[in-house]
């Protein structure tokens, strides 16, 4: 923070319980101070001080579209909601939420007081684990029974052309049912093992940089101690599907991003 | 395999960057500051992002429609037990039109 920049704000990250120890917490967003906890009734928010010249609305509307700001706040914001989860129950925020004062941010956690403390109860000892799919959809079609190579004899006529590309066809369809099927079933034997469980849209290819189609984008709330066997009927799944083109990937622990109450129609 | 441990971010992968930029954007509980922000508010970023946080319509209106493709997603929407080809043929006839219930029951 310069002595050039004027007015403050403050930028939240999340709740926790008051009586959550204070930790050498990482920088915050804004590349500025470290969080900091304030205190108010039965619930603290991990707050940390940010110039208005930077997250103020006209300001954030400009930086949203700044891709390496983004980036680096995202990844600060991140940061700091598991440098606090190591250590406690943390219910997340979503970006960009800055209050002018710091008892606006009191009064907040009066107000969602309720909402703020079950989120509380449902992350409590648990952790975030994601889960995903990806399909090499040619090893796919390649692997299944029943689907060799059905040659490429000199396709002479119109006929057998059509026969050929109706074959490709019905390959590629079963394809994706076996593959919906896997990733179907793989959701519900890793529920069994957690506390909730929500699927998210499968990220582009674009995004993710990788070769292979994401078949699955899934979150579960695992009790800490149960980690260890999601993350072993995780491994379990990817030997019994990498044959087939498909393979299980495990990342975590998060805090529980997926499963705070945000808005209506979420878990 | 083991958890990719998210330790040394320093140097996040594009997948690890996409993993929180999903969680930091899309989820956790959302609270109107004083400071008022609307995600959506993300239009020049790449269409990376975009499709990320876009909301189904308004990335179908830009002709994004990737999870529609998703083999998962389309199972549920379908129900279950409909076959991918019946699927294929529903999401072209929602693109020619001849169907438009059926296209927005996707996830959001």
């Amino acid at each position: 923070m310069t002595a050039t920049s004027t007015a403050t704000g403050w930028y939240v990250y999340g709740v926790v319980d008051p009586a959550a120890c204070e930790l050498a917490t990482p920088l915050g967003v804004g590349g500025g101070t470290s969080a900091q906890l304030v205190e108010h009734g039965s619930l603290a928010a991990i707050v940390s001080r940010v110039a208005l010249d930077e997250f103020d609305e006209a300001a954030l509307r400009e930086r949203l579209n700044e891709r390496a700001w983004l980036e680096a706040n995202a990844l600060a914001h991140e940061e700091v909601l598991r440098a606090f989860a190591e250590v406690t129950a943390v219910v997340p925020l979503r970006f960009g939420t800055v209050y002018r004062e710091l008892a606006n941010v009191g009064e907040l956690l009066d107000e969602r007081s309720d909402e703020l403390h079950a989120s509380l109860a449902r992350v409590r000892g648990r952790v975030e684990l994601g889960v995903k799919a990806w399909v090499d959809r040619e090893r796919l079609e390649s692997a299944q029974p029943g689907r060799a190579a059905t040659g490429t004899s000199a396709t002479s006529t119109g006929r057998s052309y059509l026969e050929q590309r109706l074959h490709e066809r019905d390959a590629a369809a079963d394809a994706a049912e076996l593959c919906a099927g896997i990733v179907h079933d793989a959701h519900e034997r890793l529920l069994r093992l957690a506390v909730d469980g929500v699927v998210n849209r499968a990220q582009p290819r674009e995004l993710t940089g990788r070769p292979e189609q994401m078949a699955l984008n899934a979150a579960y709330l695992v009790a800490a101690t149960d980690q260890a066997r999601l993350a072993a009927e995780v491994a379990r799944l990817d030997d019994e599907t990498r044959a087939l083109g498909i393979t299980f990937e495990l990342t975590g622990p998060w805090p529980a991003h997926n499963f705070v109450s945000g808005e209506e129609g979420r878990p | 395999m083991s958890s990719r441990d998210l330790a040394s971010r320093s140097q996040p992968s594009p997948a690890q960057l996409a993993d929180v930029l999903e969680r930091v954007l899309d989820k956790g509980i959302v609270i109107a500051g004083d400071i008022k922000i609307n995600l959506l508010d993300i239009e020049l970023l790449t269409v990376k992002l975009r499709l990320l946080i876009a909301s189904a319509d308004k990335a179908r209106e830009m002709g994004i429609d990737w999870w529609e493709g998703d083999a998962f997603l389309s199972r549920r929407a379908e129900g279950g037990g409909k076959g991918a080809l019946e699927q294929r043929l529903r999401r072209l006839e929602s693109a020619a039109g001849l169907d438009d219930e059926k296209a927005d029951e996707d996830a959001t």
